[in-house]
């Protein structure tokens, strides 16, 4: 078991996390009768304000709150208990991100601030709101540095060795985050804030938006890196296999930092005042990290085969069925997986250019975005959630909880199959996103939209019920394995953290020279971005005031 | 040595098939939204 104080660190995060995956589910289940005109609002809530909630809450606060959770579990376990600097550390980085939490959730509910998680100017929300942000990415860079310390230390006892893949995958990830974190910052600090306290009057808005995005593409990579973390290292030890290759899981960890950062206008291909020839560049480089995410698939599907065959399975897919499907920490990952494969394929057709004609801000996307975080890493984080809270509580995880955990996934993948099948379809037939109910004004072709057996507001309304359900599920069993359930007594009690041996006698010593990816990811993103946004600036068009529409 | 080459003849035909399997699904979806986009 880890230190006390570390757990307790741990658990903190998680009970942040799950706070917001309440309230942020709670709105989504509001969305969906919202959207089929079954739900009026009263007054003083409306649509846009719920949607803020929904997004910042599930998709920025829940999933950072969980990351670091998995993080400070994972390198306590993996490189030794935190001395008293590190802790404290973490502790100050908490306590500012659930400040600039609080303070964003409150504009939010407030009605000060229903500008969308992405706050496109010039919809302009309370500047504390901004404030609220900026602070929130504060205090994840402190917590980050912290672990980044703690990481230190272990390299200096430990001169010239490599560091566990666990250590290694966290640190790319944070100094992935600390890079895209550039750019969000910048416009938070040196255009909104400014611009919303009212010390300027105007805000340059192609500008904003490309630093958004320089943060926004890489944002979804920090959501997805631990993810991935708990795929390399995690479900081989469930599955009874080493790591299959060390090299590869770390250098396709590198190349994540390199393609994820410099390719932000792949969401901005729709947007006059950036030239093709830029948008193209980073198309192009976008499409890079197709390399990476392959040689995860082929990694898993190694692990699978492996771990299958040496529990008996013969021919060329009799492996599939010696899996450990009862296991519920197996399973639910497996699940998370096979939905990231539409969703990866979903986001290559989004960055194809000219493709993005057709999906760009049509309920497609909202589709595109439920199966990749609001799945495959919601899902992942479910599969890490009913082990890592009984790990951390020292609880026992009863067979009722196993089972009501398959319950809980079961919900959730049938929910997501119908609410994202039918955004999807309805996207590609022009349904937009982001409205709250319309009638189009009775205009037929907008009205068949709706007409289909999967694509009518029926099928997404039911599929976001089951999801709400399988969310309060969810919360039950969190709730059960951090209060209630009782302490575990005999050894065969306690539950494991189940961490994978990775031989890295093999590894060559590069991939874990932080100095050659930062300096290659900053050569990439100065191509990339350098002459464009100089552009931006110089070249300004008219600033544009605020405008406050709801 | 042995070992070594134990390894490198491990079977891995499923998982190179289950690989190839993702990218059929990545080029058929994409292909169907850019004939879409032809035909718009
Ligand atoms: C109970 C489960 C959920 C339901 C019923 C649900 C439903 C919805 C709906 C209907 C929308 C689109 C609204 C619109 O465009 O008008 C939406 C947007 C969104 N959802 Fe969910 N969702 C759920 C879970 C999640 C999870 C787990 C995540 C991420 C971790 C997530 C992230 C998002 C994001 C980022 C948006 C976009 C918000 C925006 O356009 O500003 N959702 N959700
Ligand atoms: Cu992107």
């Amino acid at each position: 078991m880890l230190a006390a104080a570390d757990r307790k660190l741990a658990l903190w995060n998680i009970g942040v996390a799950y706070t917001a995956f309440l309230i942020g589910t709670l709105a989504g289940l509001l969305q969906v009768f919202i959207r089929n005109d079954r739900l009026e609002l009263p007054a003083w809530l409306d649509y846009y304000q719920i949607l803020t909630a929904h997004g910042v809450l599930l998709a920025l606060i829940f999933t950072t709150f969980f990351i670091f959770a998995f993080f400070i579990s994972g390198m306590s376990k993996s490189l030794g208990t935190f001395g008293p600097k590190v802790l404290l550390w973490n502790w100050i980085g908490f306590v500012v991100m659930l400040t600039g939490t609080v303070l964003a959730t409150v504009m939010i509910v407030i009605g000060e601030a229903s500008v969308l998680y992405t706050f496109y100017a010039p919809l302009m929300a309370s500047p504390w709101y901004y404030v609220g942000l900026a602070l929130f990415v504060v205090g994840s860079w402190i917590m980050g540095f912290a672990l980044v310390g703690h990481y230190m230390k272990w390299k200096k006892a430990n001169r010239g060795e490599l560091s566990p893949l666990f250590a290694f995958m966290t640190v790319t990830t944070i100094v992935l985050w600390v890079i895209a974190c550039l750019g969000v910052v910048a416009t938070v600090l040196f255009q909104y804030i400014p611009w919303a306290f009212g010390w300027v009057d105007t805000i340059n808005v192609e500008l904003s938006r490309t630093l958004f995005w320089y943060f926004g593409h890489p944002l979804v990579y920090f959501w997805l890196l631990p993810a991935y973390m708990a795929w390399y290292t995690v479900v081989p030890k469930i599955l009874g296999v080493p790591v299959f290759s060390d090299s590869l899981a770390r250098l396709a960890f590198v190349l994540f930092i390199l393609f994820s950062i410099p390719v932000g206008f792949h969401h901005q291909l729709m947007e006059p005042g950036i030239s093709d020839f830029w948008k193209f560049l980073q198309v192009v480089l976008t499409f890079m990290v197709i390399i990476p995410s392959l040689m995860t698939a082929f990694s898993m599907f190694a692990n699978f085969e492996r771990a299958g065959r040496k529990n008996g399975g013969k021919g060329l897919f009799g492996w599939f069925t010696k899996l450990p499907w009862k296991d519920l920490r197996f399973t639910s990952i497996f699940i998370a997986m096979a939905f990231f494969i539409p969703g990866g394929a979903g986001g290559i057709i989004n960055a194809s250019f000219q493709l993005n004609e057709i999906v760009h801000n049509t309920l497609w996307i909202v589709g595109h975005f439920h199966i990749t975080v609001g799945t495959p890493v919601a899902m992942t984080f479910m599969g890490l959630t009913y082990w890592l809270i009984p790990y951390l509580t020292g609880r026992k995880f009863s067979n009722t909880m196993k089972k009501l955990g398959f319950i809980q996934i079961g919900l959730w993948s049938v929910g997501m199959l119908l609410m994202s099948t039918a955004q999807h379809i309805l996207g590609l037939l022009g349904a937009p996103r982001r409205t709250a109910y319309s009638g189009y004004n009775g205009h037929e072709s907008a009205l068949e939209w709706f007409d289909g057996i999967l694509t009518n507001h029926v099928t997404m309304a039911v599929g976001g019920s089951i999801l709400f359900l399988s969310a309060m599920l969810l919360l039950y069993i969190v709730i059960m394995s951090a209060f209630v359930s009782p302490k575990a007594v005999e050894p065969d009690e306690f539950v494991e953290f189940p961490l994978a041996e990775s031989d890295k006698r093999a590894t060559p010593k590069f991939l874990e020279n932080w100095w050659l990816w930062i300096g290659m990811a900053f050569l990439l993103i100065i191509i990339a971005y350098a002459i464009p946004i100089a552009q931006m600036i110089q070249h300004a068009p008219p600033g544009s005031r605020g405008f406050i529409t709801w | 040595m042995t070992k070594k080459k134990q390894e490198h003849e491990e079977n891995l035909k499923g998982t190179l098939i289950s690989v190839f399997f993702v990218g059929f699904v990545i080029v058929a979806m994409w292909v169907a939204v850019y004939l879409m986009y032809l035909s718009q």
